[in-house]
């Protein structure tokens, strides 16, 4: 067992430095797929120079990260030669395939101890081994190659996927402190997953002697850190014009590059006296909208819910990269229990496949021989994006299913006649 | 009757008097005509009024020689100093050497406000707005966006005892602007004698605009009224550029009547000076032609390591026969020109190929002996993301740094990016210098009419002082004149070159998509509404399939057959 595991992270790693020092590094983190104005390491580059030159990197239109990331940033390309910078980004993205492994594992224990309580009628749902669904999460993230090209592309999608990884585990793991930490950072950086907060004030609550203290002191370390992490930042810029550069940038989305997302060409095409409500729908569409009743609905399955907040997030969002796609479709062997009652993945997989292949085939007739216009890329990207839709819908609907399916067994007949399930 | 007559006369004259004195203004109209070792003739036209009194609002709302349209705008936003240019066509530092006053294409504004001005911003918006109007031009649309403050560039080359620095300083430039009769017309009225008599006749637009180059211009600022410089005088200048070109003739011939289509009827009564200048040096050298009539005075002119030799013609004396021509007539066919290239020259260009990204090469050449000190200014539009990290500047393929540099980076539709170095080019050498960029994404509606056309990018200014003054015409600091030129030595000539403006095609959208995609966008955002919604709100049940008349028909044979079947096993 621990050498499949071991010969997974090398195969990974060597991939990944083999295809970082070749020629291909330059042409990957420049696809606009891979780098957007929020992770692309080419601006944090010129944040990072311009910082050094006592010039403040947020008056211009390049640097998004936040303080803290600057620091990190300019300590990094300071202090490590290229090499170092390249081993670096793989240990990272190998560490985040490890915590995602924990806490796989830890959900696939969670879920078995579940089924017994329930006392299983039927046999067939049970057959599930824990150890393998880690195993798996792990080589879905370790050779994902949406993951893979996000690595080498040196984003800073590779740290925010660490930090995403770090919240789910210390949420398995009940840990107030290290949750509430790695969301407030990811809150700082890139907003919406604040949303996190409620899997993982669900997760703390339950396991929690009086729930109502639980939550509370979820909410107070969660704004504490998060206010001491805006402190920080403010001490390392001297100013609040940070907060513009990084969360307005984020809400008001007025870098309209092409992206995997759908907002960019939305954007580009509107009539200017609807932006505001658009951006605002938009928004409140990623963001706002389906906390609550996915909430209610997934309260007993915290992990589902997070990954369904990381999914919207990932689909919605204003500057969506693959990586944070791959992230949430690396999380798939999770629901390994939910594919029987999936519907759509062929259609999804097909859907991502082509989308995948046709992106950078319009994109280059677009930009580079003209020979197609604006309406292929955003095509491409609206296909993409309807297909992510899909498995999520998809994966939800087996949740419901198979929640069904747990209580009322696996036969869908009504005093022998044929019925079918409906949603009413 | 007689005496009464004279005795009118004599008032009139006396009144003339009177007035002038009161008004303390002077008019002077020049064209100095140049021909070029090109096989190309640069006419200068350079009207100067002077006026004795301080820059004040109160004094330029009353105004006898100085227009006044214009008076009132440089007194209402506090104007220290004003360039403005109009130009078309690419002036060719290399081959026609340096122009009395420098200007890039399209409209270019310099403003240096008063000290007292505070908000620096509305009085720019208000002047440029004036100006507009005035000139007929759409300097309009200057704003924050396209206008910077340099730090090194621009010198206030106004009197003034209240100094002020670069914050006080607006430049803007409008490479699109294309220059034309609309914008000439308005700019002859400003003049004393506007179209009507004097040098502004020759100013007929149909023979302008078929030049190689032409620019107009209006330069305003306070200069000393006496040596010692204890009172100030306002000056104002404006100019014409143009570049003829006489290759296109068989025997090169070239004169007043046909570069503007009709001779010279007489001088502007107003005017105090009144002369037409012409560059005689490289007769006998580079081209051997005769001056018809002959100049009322030779002169020789020697600046700065360079002899020039300039035939001047009074107008008002010769123009007292009728219309006056000056023609010269070649009496030999060219000789092999001679020609000294200009020591400093620059020029920029675009590398890269795809509508994603690019880098901008500038390239300085430096033709001298010497080493010698420039500033680069670069402006370069918000719609252009520079990373100033990959600046690389090379010279003989080492690489250089700049003495100084000054960088601001751009921000999306306010203000552009703003990059100024200071760089020692050695002697005979070739300076680059690269920076990368990505072409922004714009909304639909920020493109142009035409939007595949591309979008144009001012010109970047290269300034320096020049050691010697080869190839070089522009007045001096303290003179106002054209004559003030001839044998004008100084410790060193500043220039200040534009290269090139380019044309960059940012990647377009579909612009008749705004309501396709409104509405596939959104029916994605409804695909994920809809299902989230439902497994949210509604719970599973079973429900017994209800069969239609066809399915219960079907199902009872099916019934039948195998129960038929079954009961026979």
């Amino acid at each position: 067992m621990s050498r499949k595991w071991l010969s997974n992270f090398a195969l990974a790693g060597t991939i990944r430095l083999l295809i970082m020092n070749s020629e291909y590094q330059r042409i990957i983190g420049n696809r606009v797929e891979v780098s957007t104005a929020l992770n692309s390491w080419k601006r944090v580059t010129e944040g990072v120079y311009l910082h050094k030159f006592g010039i403040d990197p947020y008056e211009g239109d390049l640097f998004h990260e936040t303080p803290i990331g600057l620091y990190v940033f300019t300590l990094m390309q300071e202090y490590l030669p290229q090499w170092a910078l390249f081993l670096l980004f793989v240990i990272v993205d190998l560490t985040t395939a490890l915590c995602l492994a924990i806490a796989a594992k830890h959900y696939a224990i969670e879920l078995a101890t579940k089924r017994k309580e329930e006392k299983d009628e039927n046999k067939r749902l049970s057959k599930d081994v824990p150890n393998t669904s880690a195993l798996y999460v792990s080589a879905a993230y370790l050779f994902n190659p949406y993951i893979i090209l996000n690595c080498i592309g040196l984003t800073t999608t590779v740290f925010t996927n660490l930090l995403y990884s770090i919240a789910l585990v210390s949420m398995t793991r009940r840990s107030v402190l290290w949750s509430c930490a790695s969301i407030a950072l990811l809150t700082l950086q890139g907003l919406y997953p604040m949303s996190l907060m409620v899997p993982a004030t669900i997760y703390v609550a339950t396991t929690a002697k009086n729930r109502k203290i639980g939550i509370i002191t979820m909410l107070i370390v969660f704004t504490s850190i998060l206010a001491i992490l805006f402190a920080v930042s403010y001490c390392i810029m001297g100013s609040w014009s940070f907060l513009w550069s990084t969360i307005g940038f984020i809400l008001t989305v007025p870098d309209l590059r092409p992206n995997i997302g759908l907002y960019w060409y939305f954007f580009t095409e509107m009539f200017e006296h609807f932006r505001w409500l658009f951006i605002a729908s938009f928004q409140i569409n990623v963001s706002l909208l389906y906390i609550v009743p996915l909430a209610l609905r997934l309260r007993r399955d915290p992990m589902l819910l997070a990954f369904s907040y990381l999914a919207i997030a990932a689909i919605f969002k204003s500057y969506p990269c693959i990586g944070d796609v791959g992230f949430y479709i690396s999380l798939l062997p999770l629901w390994k229990h939910l594919f029987q009652h999936m519907q759509q993945g062929f259609i999804v997989g097909c859907f991502l496949l082509f989308c995948t292949v046709f992106a950078p085939t319009v994109w280059h007739q677009w930009i580079y021989s003209r020979s197609a216009n604006a309406n292929f890329y955003f095509g491409v990207t609206l296909a993409f994006a309807i297909a992510q839709i899909f498995l999520l819908t998809d994966i939800l609907f087996a949740s419901v299913k198979y929640e069904f399916a747990v209580q009322h067994g696996i036969d869908k007949k009504i005093n022998g006649n044929e019925a079918k399930l409906l949603l009413e | 009757m007689t005496i009464s007559r004279i005795l009118v006369l004599f008032t009139g004259l006396i009144n003339i008097g009177t007035c002038n004195n009161a008004y303390n203004d002077f008019f002077d109209e020049e064209l100095m005509l140049k021909p070029l070792s090109s096989d190309h003739v640069y006419a200068y036209f350079q009207f100067t009024t002077i006026w004795e009194t301080e820059n004040r609002v109160e004094t330029l709302q009353h105004s006898h020689l100085f227009p006044r349209g214009l008076g009132e705008i440089i007194g209402r936003h506090n104007v220290e100093e004003l360039h403005v240019t109009l130009t078309e066509g690419l002036w060719n530092y290399q081959k026609w050497g340096y122009p009395f006053h420098d200007a890039g294409p399209g409209a270019e504004v310099t403003a240096w406000f008063n000290k007292d001005v505070t908000n620096i911003e509305e009085e720019w918006k208000g002047l440029t707005n004036a100006l507009a109007g005035l000139l007929c031009a759409s300097l309009n649309f200057v704003d924050t966006s396209n206008s910077m403050s340099p730090e090194f560039t621009f010198r206030l080359t106004s009197v003034t005892d209240r100094p002020v620095n670069s914050s006080h300083l607006r430049y803007s430039s409008l490479p699109r602007e294309i220059v034309c009769t609309e914008n000439l017309t308005p700019f002859k009225k400003l003049l004393p004698c506007d179209s009507k008599r004097g040098l502004a006749t020759l100013l007929n637009s149909a023979h302008i605009h078929n030049t190689n180059y032409h620019s107009i211009g209006i330069h305003f600022r306070s200069i000393c009224r006496n040596a010692a410089c204890t009172r100030t005088s306002l000056e104002l200048r404006q100019t014409v550029s143009l570049i003829y070109d006489t290759m296109i003739d068989a025997n090169q011939d070239w004169s007043i009547r046909k570069f503007f289509g009709m001779g010279l009827k007489g001088a502007c009564p107003l005017a105090t000076l009144s002369n037409i200048y012409v560059d005689i040096s490289d007769n006998n050298t580079n081209h051997i032609y005769e001056l018809t009539p002959s100049p009322s005075a030779k002169v020789v002119s020697l600046r700065g390591g360079q002899q020039n030799e300039i035939a001047v013609y009074d107008i008002r004396a010769h123009s007292s026969r009728g219309i006056f021509n000056i023609a010269a007539v070649h009496s030999a066919p060219k000789n092999n020109a001679i020609y000294y290239p200009s020591i400093l020259y620059a020029n920029r260009y675009i590398i890269g190929y795809g509508q994603e990204r690019g880098s901008l090469v500038t390239k300085l050449y430096n033709n001298h002996w010497q080493a010698l000190d420039i500033i680069l200014l670069e402006n370069i539009p918000w719609y252009l993301l520079v990373y100033l990290n990959s600046i690389t500047i090379t010279c003989n393929e080492q690489r250089v740094h700049p003495l100084a540099q000054r960088y601001l980076p751009g921000r999306e539709r306010k203000s552009p990016y703003y990059l100024e170095l200071i760089l020692r080019l050695p002697p005979h050498s070739i300076t680059k210098i690269t920076i990368d960029m990505d072409y922004l994404f714009l909304k639909w509606q920020e493109y142009p009419p035409d939007a595949n056309h591309g979008f144009y990018m001012g010109p970047a200014i290269v300034t320096a002082l020049l050691p010697i003054a080869r190839n070089y015409t522009a007045l001096p600091l303290d003179g106002s004149t054209i004559t003030s030129s001839f044998n004008a030595s100084r410790d060193a000539y500043l220039v200040q070159l534009r290269t090139e403006s380019l044309l960059i095609s940012l990647p377009t959208p579909d612009f008749s998509m705004p309501y396709n995609v409104i509405c596939l966008a959104c029916t994605a955002v409804a695909l994920a509404f809809g299902p989230l919604h439902n497994i949210s709100t509604k719970r599973l049940v079973l429900k017994r399939i209800e069969k239609d008349w066809k399915g219960k028909l079907f199902s009872f044979f099916v019934g039948k057959l195998f129960g038929a079947k079954k009961k026979q096993d």
